[in-house]
């Protein structure tokens, strides 16, 4: 059966929510990114809702914002790799991170989803991550927030990877 | 923090983004809830000029260096030895050669007591070393003589103790170095008279290294200390054997057979000088008790085993190398024609060994030269760090404990290396000449530390305390005996260090009274809820034409106070009366009163005029002054002169503000003037001629 070497990444976008999973997400893109000397580009979006404008000035004031950005970039520093940053504001995160990755020409797409559960105990996945993995123009890892039972019991975050439009299989 | 705002369309109907600008972003970085920290680009100058000189300071002493980037070491045994023992192993170069100077001027009979004074002092080492390794024992935290003062005896003490330090420290530096210096002639004698500038060029070259933040645990630290120590022990083994099983040599200083006794021969005076001279080779014992934190677990176990490695190797150096030159008559080599030190005695006792002129004995010089440099080096890491814990006390300036580009104690190490270049250039780079003052400093700071383990031990009472207070009572009684025999034979020039650090001592309190006066004058109660102010203000605004800069001036003053007063300070009033008509038509609702000045000074009458304007004791007086911004370094000398002078002259005036309101060249392009003409257009421009 004949293999073929992945084709490195050249541009990798971060999808950054301010949770625990910024640095996973931020460490695993460096560990990807190395080898290829990919750019990395961290994206962070502040969902506008409808009684807002979107044209109004929601996000340059808001420090929380900025924060995410800059502990991921500081996140990349230590492990060796730049990371640019872009904060956005958008009515849906989804769609803003999709829009932002083809835009920058992405050939990745890496996003954190966090561990929440629905009332009654189902895993919910929330509406960011299924839209980002139907509609990115480009592979897409998904990085899921470590159970508290796993990790009490020495496991490592759990990883999962989704198929996006693109060469996702090459992972 | 805010920003431009860049509407993107998505790639869907209706999907739309806005990239929202992040100011701050290229200069700092959130790294907390109201935490910004400064990235390079913050601390870049944004002047040319300032930009070329920050470019120069990177490419001498490197980039500078973000306090996260410090990388703290634990040392092994082997590499704490060869880091922490230079300095103690390295005198083994130049202590026999001390001791031998004393007992030549002595005459040629005293020489045979040399190998008995070394015993003597390799005894005082262990005595010494012992007790340092409890002191390692008992403050792993690093247990250096002010540490252990300022906990057990006091200021008094502690200030002692680290003024001596400090003139350790530069002692060390310069005696090391010029020893070095004197190896590397000894070995090439055709750079005799270069000595002095090798020596400073050398002291230069470690004071750029320690700029640039060098450090210490490297290996290429390590690496001389252990060729020096292999081929030195190398030279005493094969000279002990030359003596003890070839027979060679041996008789050399031998007094004759029914001769008198040592002290009858010699006298107890020269014995008592050749031993405060040798005692140089006591100095560096303390550095590992003072770095006990830098060993691995556990560290003070570790501390104490490297220790004695240090004291057995240094006593089997300096005494087999007193017994190698006591065999084969080597004494002190001087230049008849410059009374300089021509061979050393470490120079020729490996001349004879290694054979002169061969690979061996070169090597042997460079490595002697190397250790010596080393042991300089040492100094740099010690002395720094002692002035900056001495300034977070308030002893000394604050400026000593701020770091500079590269981590390092920009301070300190530029103080350390200016004084000890300086201390060899005076000196002519003579070890010998420079010796008198180093061993006093050293041996003050070793009876106050372990005085002060004696109150420890008293205090604490733990496991096995009488032992070892018994043991630090020895050793305090010991080398206080031995300060005061090195300070009464080798003065005079002891007693320059004895004079030394009293007065460092006083500076220190001086100091630490100041620093205590400004905290007091500057408390604020913990308890105190400070509510907003109610002291009437009022703005002073001297000018002395009608241009911008004076308009920006009235406008930032009005918007301090509604009591806003503008004053002409001139000798010319009938202009003066011009200017205010203009002005009140220009700028309604801002008196100015006019102050002439028959003597047509400018400075003196205008702060008269606020003294007899403040009847309030309460008001608070907020002088505006407007300035005008150079646009080159070169033609800052053109303005402001005024400005300057007032500056200087309210400095310090009571309830009184002094601002500045700057004026900047490019403002021009960005608002409208207002009515009338440019600056400069009458009398000058704002700032240079306010008031």
């Amino acid at each position: 059966m004949p293999t073929s070497q992945p084709t490195p990444f050249r541009k990798v976008v971060i999808g950054l929510n301010g949770g625990p999973t910024d640095t996973l997400v931020v460490k695993l893109a460096c560990e990807l990114a190395r080898p290829s000397k990919a750019e990395l580009v961290g994206v962070h979006v502040v969902e506008v809702d409808w009684t807002h404008d979107l044209s109004e000035d929601v996000a340059s004031a808001n420090e929380a914002a900025s924060a995410v950005l800059d502990m991921a970039e500081g996140e990349a520093e230590r492990d060796g790799c730049r990371l640019e940053t872009s904060l956005l504001q958008a009515r849906d995160v989804g769609a803003a991170l999709v829009d932002e990755a083809a835009a920058v020409g992405a050939d990745l797409v890496i996003v954190g989803l966090p561990y929440r559960k629905k009332f009654g105990g189902d895993f919910a996945i929330g509406r960011t991550v299924p839209y980002v993995l139907q509609n990115a123009p480009c592979a897409v890892l998904v990085v899921r927030e470590p159970i508290a039972s796993q990790v009490a019991r020495g496991r490592e975050p759990g990883v999962a990877v989704g198929a996006g439009l693109g060469a996702s299989d090459r992972l | 923090m805010t920003g431009g705002r860049r509407p993107l369309k998505g790639r869907k109907p209706g999907d739309e983004r806005i990239r929202v600008e992040r100011r701050h972003a290229p200069y700092f970085r959130y790294t907390g809830r109201g935490v910004l920290t400064a990235k390079p680009a913050a601390i870049t100058p944004p002047t040319g000029a300032g930009r070329i000189w920050s470019r120069a300071k990177a490419i001498l002493v490197g980039r500078p260096l973000a306090t996260e980037e410090e990388i703290e070491e634990r040392l092994s045994k082997k590499k704490a030895l060869a880091i922490f023992s230079s300095d103690a192993i390295s005198s083994s170069a130049y202590a026999t050669e001390e001791i031998l100077r004393v007992l030549v001027a002595a005459g040629a009979a005293a020489l045979f007591v040399s190998l008995e004074v070394a015993v003597a002092i390799a005894i005082l080492l262990a005595v010494v070393s012992t007790s340092y390794r409890q002191i390692g024992h008992a403050y792993p935290g690093g247990g250096g003589a002010y540490a252990v003062a300022r906990a057990n005896l006091g200021r008094a003490a502690a200030l002692v103790a680290a003024a001596a330090l400090l003139v350790d420290y530069i002692m060390t530096v310069a005696v090391s170095t010029s020893s070095a210096v004197e190896q590397i002639v000894s070995a090439v004698p055709q750079l005799h008279p270069e000595a002095v500038l090798i020596g400073v060029s050398a002291v230069g070259l470690i004071t750029l290294g320690n700029l640039r933040g060098l450090r210490e645990s490297g290996n290429i630290f390590a690496v001389p200390t252990y060729l020096f120590v292999g081929s030195a022990l190398l030279m005493v083994g094969i000279g002990v054997y030359r003596v003890l099983v070839l027979h060679e040599g041996g008789t050399a200083f031998a007094p004759a057979p029914g001769s008198p006794g040592i002290l009858e021969s010699v006298g107890v005076l020269v014995l008592l000088k050749a031993f405060s001279a040798g005692s140089v080779a006591l100095t560096g014992t303390e550095a590992i008790a003072n770095g006990v934190q830098a060993f691995k677990k556990p560290e003070p176990r570790n501390a104490a085993a490297t220790l004695t490695a240090m004291a057995i190797l240094l006593a089997v150096l300096f005494v087999g190398i007193t017994f190698v030159a006591d065999s084969f008559a080597i004494v002190p080599l001087d230049d008849p024609s410059t009374g300089k030190v021509k061979e050393t005695v470490v120079a020729q006792v490996a001349a004879l060994i290694y054979g002169r002129d061969s690979v061996g004995f070169y090597l042997f010089q460079t490595f002697t030269a190397l250790i010596l440099f080393l042991a300089a080096n040492t100094s740099f890491n010690a002395f720094p760090r002692l002035a900056a814990i001495l300034s977070q006390d308030g002893f000394m300036p604050r400026h000593f404990g701020f770091r500079g580009d590269r981590l390092a104690f920009t301070l300190g190490i530029l103080l350390l290396g200016g004084i000890s270049a300086a201390l060899l250039a005076f000196f002519g780079g003579e070890t010998h000449l420079l010796i008198p003052l180093y061993s006093v400093g050293v041996f003050i700071s070793f009876t106050i530390s372990q005085a002060g383990m004696v109150r420890h031990w008293l205090g604490e009472r733990t496991r096995g305390w009488r032992h070892r207070l018994a043991l630090n009572a020895i050793g305090a009684v010991l080398t206080g005996v031995v300060a005061v025999v090195v300070t009464v034979f080798k003065a005079p020039e002891s007693l320059l260090v004895v004079v030394i650090i009293p007065i460092l001592v006083g500076l220190m309190l001086f100091i630490e009274r100041q620093y205590a006066q400004q905290a007091r004058e500057l408390e604020v109660r913990a308890d105190a809820v400070i509510g907003p102010p109610h002291r009437r203000e009022r703005v002073v605004i001297p000018v002395q034409a009608m241009n911008r800069a004076v308009v920006q001036a009235v406008n930032f003053g009005r918007t301090i106070s509604k009591d806003v007063l503008v004053v002409h300070v001139t000798d010319d009033v009938a202009a003066a009366e011009t200017l205010r008509e203009r002005f009140e038509r220009q700028m309604p609702g801002v008196p100015m009163v006019i102050v002439e000045s028959p003597y047509r000074s400018l400075i003196r009458p205008f702060v008269t005029y606020l003294d007899v304007t403040t009847t309030d004791p309460e008001l608070v007086t907020i002088v505006v002054l407007p300035e005008y911004v150079a646009r080159h370094w070169w033609d800052r000398v053109l303005y402001n002169q005024v400005t300057n002078s007032l500056k200087r002259a309210l400095l310090g005036r009571p309830n009184t503000v002094v601002t500045t309101v700057p004026y900047r060249r490019e403002s021009e392009t960005e608002h409208h003037a207002p009515a009338g003409p440019a600056p400069g257009d009458e009398g000058g421009a704002a700032g240079e001629h306010p008031g």
